[in-house]
């Protein structure tokens, strides 16, 4: 430190007061102080006169044209932009990705639900497809494979002379008997025409009733 | 601290209060009210006001964003000017801007409307400032124009208090040994001095 006009030796500790002093911070005791001192030192009154022309100086209003109420409006608006930004997109997506999800799942229920409805119908056609064997004649006769028979042996017709007509005529049971004792027979490979088969079954004396599934009895 | 201090310190933390809870009443008046000497504060630091305005916008967004974590150790006062502060030196960084060289604004200094006398006090400041550097000026604004003491500064500055007191002295030096002497031109009241 230069003092150029120290005069004493309190000068430096009147130095180190004054700024506290002129802003208000210093002690009661030190400002007391301070003012004894500066009525008996010149160079340190110059000093503090300057100190609080500084002090004035420094006072002043900032001299640059900034308006506080654009700032204030700005920053809102920028509070505003965040707020979304930090609390409701997470909830928007929370509740799309929830919303996504309960579309996936309603559409996988459906797909699951018509792929069982579907092997369910497939099922009840292939059992009306193998049902012709359990039908009675009464009974809807369209799912009956084409070329079936439905044939009624006479109750004292012996099983191998059933099994040889069936063996001749290269014929399968597919069904029966059903509760008036008729057989449904598929032809099989090296069959004859149907309407063969069926002149001979109806020849033989061992056969009650032959017909055709897909005509009236 | 004096009581007036000790009150304005409570209405802060009223307003810090009621800004943790949403309140942006609360947080205009606090922005009202710390508006013109965060201005001046950052003036100290750029003449440039879009880095001015950057600062303090982000100053009180900070705030806004921090009020619930106050802990109360210094003034509100103190820690807002120490967001501040560093919000003024991140916004000079991210502009690529220094600290303003005070040779240049000398001239735009003083706007036009300003009466003669204080005209004639900021070219008198304008040219004590011009030798100082940045930190310096910080400091004596601090110190002189907001009243800011010593642990007060080096909280804001973020540095041990014996450099606050470095920084003071030679900024104090420097201004005595620069500005005009005031023989015959005293024009400040004793009353200023409490």
């Amino acid at each position: 430190m230069t003092f150029q006009k120290d005069i004493g030796r309190d000068c430096p500790r009147a130095w180190e007061a004054m700024p506290w002093v002129i802003q208000g911070g210093a002690s009661p005791t030190q400002g007391a102080w301070l003012n004894m001192h500066l009525a008996e030192c010149q160079a340190c009154r110059e000093e503090f006169a300057q100190q609080e022309r500084l002090r004035a100086a420094l006072d002043m209003p900032c001299d640059l044209p900034i308006d506080a109420e654009a700032g204030l409006a700005r920053l809102l608006a920028r509070i505003d932009e965040a707020d979304p930004q930090r609390v409701t997109p997470p909830r928007r997506a929370f509740s799309s990705s929830w919303l996504a999800r309960g579309l996936v799942a309603a559409v996988l229920i459906q797909a699951v639900g018509i792929g069982v409805l579907g092997i369910k119908l497939n099922s009840d056609r292939n059992e009306h497809a193998a049902a012709p064997a359990y039908r009675t004649l009464s009974q809807d006769t369209a799912s009956a494979p084409a070329g079936s028979l439905r044939v009624v042996p006479a109750s004292t017709m012996k099983v191998a002379d059933w099994n040889a007509l069936l063996h001749e005529y290269h014929l399968r049971v597919a069904g029966g008997p059903n509760d008036v004792g008729a057989y449904t027979l598929v032809p099989t490979e090296g069959a004859q025409a149907t309407a063969q088969i069926l002149e001979s079954l109806r020849a033989n004396p061992g056969i009650r009733l032959a017909e055709p599934v897909s005509a009236a009895p | 601290m004096s009581d007036a201090e000790n009150d304005a310190d409570a209405t802060d933390r009223m307003l810090l209060q009621r800004m943790s809870a949403g309140d942006r009443a609360a947080l205009a008046v606090m922005y009202r009210g710390y508006h013109g000497r965060l201005c001046r504060f950052l003036s100290r630091l750029t003449r440039r006001t879009d880095i001015i305005e950057e600062a303090i916008n982000d100053c009180f967004w900070i705030a806004w964003q921090k009020a619930a974590t106050f802990q109360g150790d210094s003034r509100v006062s103190t820690w807002i000017m120490g967001i501040a502060y560093r919000c003024g030196l991140k916004a000079l960084r991210q502009h690529g801007s220094e600290p303003v060289d005070e040779d240049s604004i000398s001239e735009d200094r003083t706007p036009a409307h300003d009466p003669g006398e204080d005209r004639e006090m900021r070219d008198w400041l304008g040219k004590g400032l011009e030798r100082l550097s940045a930190d310096q000026r910080v400091v004596v604004e601090l110190v002189y124009g907001i009243g800011h003491s010593l642990d007060d500064v080096a909280t804001i500055m973020q540095c041990p208090v014996g450099t606050v007191k470095a920084r003071l002295f030679h900024a104090r030096v420097k201004l005595r040994n620069v500005l005009p002497g005031l023989a015959g031109e005293q024009t400040i009241n004793r009353e200023i001095v409490p």
